[in-house]
């Protein structure tokens, strides 16, 4: 029986979960048994779907960002459990975890995986690459665990039964404590996640000149603004807001994409969404053939239409 | 103090043009630029060199030695001293190897700090600063959008940390591995007008393999865990679509499409 590690990291704890299907996805050929690793965190049973088993470690001295501690509590599970993959969440604490542990453990590790391609002989594990303009195949050597960080929202995995899950509590032998204290956390000013809007109005390069209009149309629609990594390189909006393969998922109801040809990068970042208008300059641009509407022209004079037009009716 | 800035110098991406008939990457003609997470982690240490001249910045790269009239132009910004890894043996190492090779030539350095950048353009992994740090022992930190100057010392430097979702605050022990993300907007000075030309070659040495002896089995292709073997262009589902012009009847349409579809 071969066994895989999911790390439940508290930043993202349902996104954590969803990584079962990766696991799934990896080792769905044989029989395998799926740990999850919980520190120092309460959840309710429910939540943790189909994990086989839960290594529960209470431990107060061991803080949720300290690198040097998680690395060591690990290599600790790995030599006792033999993990045939360790999956990661890339999350702020996973994508410092991760490389880490990996350097520790001799083994590669491939980042923010958004495909697998498995057969007999081989795994695929597919990640973006040259900001998400090409998707790359990547193998690691043979040796075990195989590991990797997933970035939220990519995979999604299916509870169908609840099995019987297994508790252990554990308390790891040996570790050593990073020097580093937490002072101060606040919430940062952006008051929604894109993650969870219904209506989305992103813009992109050729919505640049004049972004704040897009604030403009989206209150008019009650929708969220998002962007592309055009308008942050440039400044013009907080990372918080990002689309795509570099920025966040999301999967909302409608999404008006303004002056946004979609590289790869940022068509990676849209997910199962059933509406797309797109407006912009060129009607070849990528972002076109996933419309349902594509308007030609420039963004900003269509914002301010629309806006126009919402207002009259 | 003594700061090492590790940098690198990557293929300005939005250069980078896909040809979707022949589906592969146009990299003709694609400028080389100092990685924008990295610029500030360099910009931060010579702001702070500027308020304590006492402070002794060095810069490390690895890549091919076409970078050194980048790295002269830091040098010429008051970064004291850079070294430039480079050797034909390294090419392919992945980021298991790069960090071998990094922390093989920092281990003997003698340094209070590493200031690099969270991600690279191109790889954008984020793996080497973390690995480098499991190399040499140090903790590591992420996503920093700002240290606090007034209290970087020597021991111990206070910083703030994005995550997305909150802004941390952290007092981390020193020496300790310290990457920025651009959003910290520390910017590079300018180059004083009479150092534009300025000879600065005693400053710059370039280390190849020879001075670091690195087995061949650890570097490059052989010593990397990690290995591309296909590359894909992701294809997307088509939808039929409807194109309108940016004029009255096409606002009208979308309009009708909103409200038929209830978002309005």
């Amino acid at each position: 029986m071969k066994n895989t590690l999911i790390y439940i990291d508290q930043e993202n704890i349902i996104n954590s979960i969803e990584l079962l299907e990766v696991a799934r996805q990896i080792h769905a050929d044989q029989e395998y048994q799926s740990f999850g690793l919980l520190i120092n965190q309460q959840i309710e049973n429910k939540y943790l779907g189909e994990f086989d088993s839960i290594i529960n470690i209470k431990d107060q001295n061991i803080k949720s960002y300290d690198q040097l501690a998680l690395t060591d509590v690990i290599e600790e599970l790995q030599n006792e459990y033999q993990f045939e993959s360790i999956i990661i969440p890339a999350t702020h604490i996973g994508r410092m975890l991760a490389p880490r542990l990996a350097m520790r453990l001799h083994v590669g590790l491939v980042a923010d995986v958004t495909e697998i391609k498995k057969d007999e002989k081989s795994l695929e594990l597919i990640r973006p690459a040259f900001s998400g303009r090409i998707m790359a195949g990547i193998e690691t050597n043979a040796k075990k665990p195989i590991m990797l960080t997933v970035r939220q929202n990519v995979f999604t995995h299916h509870i169908d039964q609840n099995k019987e899950l297994k508790m252990i509590n554990y308390q790891p032998n040996n570790y050593n404590k990073a020097e580093i204290d937490l002072l101060e956390k606040k919430q940062c000013e952006l008051s929604y996640d894109i993650r969870e809007s219904e209506i989305l109005v992103s813009g992109g390069g050729g919505a640049l000149k004049d972004f704040e209009q897009i604030k403009n149309l989206a209150d008019k629609l009650n929708a969220e603004v998002s962007a592309s990594r055009k308008i942050i390189d440039d400044g013009k909006a907080s990372r918080n807001i990002q689309v795509g393969q570099s920025g966040k998922t999301v999967s909302p109801e409608l999404y008006i994409a303004l002056g946004i040809s979609g590289a790869i990068e940022h068509v990676a970042g849209l997910k199962n969404i059933e509406n797309i208008i797109s407006v912009n300059i060129n009607k070849n641009a990528p972002i076109c053939s996933l419309s349902d509407i594509v308007v030609v022209g420039d963004a900003i004079e269509f914002v301010k239409k629309l806006a126009n037009k919402l207002e009259k009716n | 103090m003594k700061i090492i800035c590790l940098v690198k110098y990557v293929p300005n991406v939005e250069d980078i043009k896909y040809d979707y008939e022949k589906n592969i990457l146009i990299r003709d003609n694609v400028k080389l630029i100092l990685n924008p997470d990295d610029a500030c982690a360099v910009a931060f240490a010579l702001e702070l060199k500027e308020h304590q001249p006492e402070h002794e910045i060095e810069v490390i790269t690895m890549g091919p030695k076409s970078v050194k009239p980048f790295v002269e132009d830091l040098l010429r910004r008051n970064v004291d001293k850079a070294s430039i890894i480079s050797d034909k043996l390294f090419a392919g190492s992945d980021t298991y190897a790069t960090s071998k090779i990094l922390s093989h030539y920092l281990k003997d350095k003698e340094f209070d700090c590493i200031l690099t950048g969270t991600n690279s353009l191109d790889g954008d992994t984020s793996h080497i600063p973390s690995q480098i740090g499991e190399l040499l022992g140090l903790n590591q930190m992420s996503n920093i959008t700002k240290i606090d100057l007034a209290r970087f010392k020597k021991t111990k430097a206070v910083i703030e940390v994005e995550n997305g979702e909150n802004v941390l605050t952290y007092a981390m022990q020193l020496p300790a591995i310290l990457s920025l993300r651009k959003e910290s907007d520390y910017k590079l000075p300018y180059i004083e007008y009479e150092n534009m030309s300025l000879d600065v070659s005693d400053r710059l040495d370039i280390i190849s393999n020879q001075e670091l002896g690195l087995a061949k089995e650890e570097i490059g292709l052989k010593g990397s865990l990690t290995k591309v073997v296909n590359t894909y262009n992701k294809n997307f589902e088509e939808k039929d679509k409807v194109v309108v012009e940016n004029n009255e009847e096409g606002i009208d349409f979308v309009y009708s499409f909103l409200k038929k579809k209830g978002f309005v």
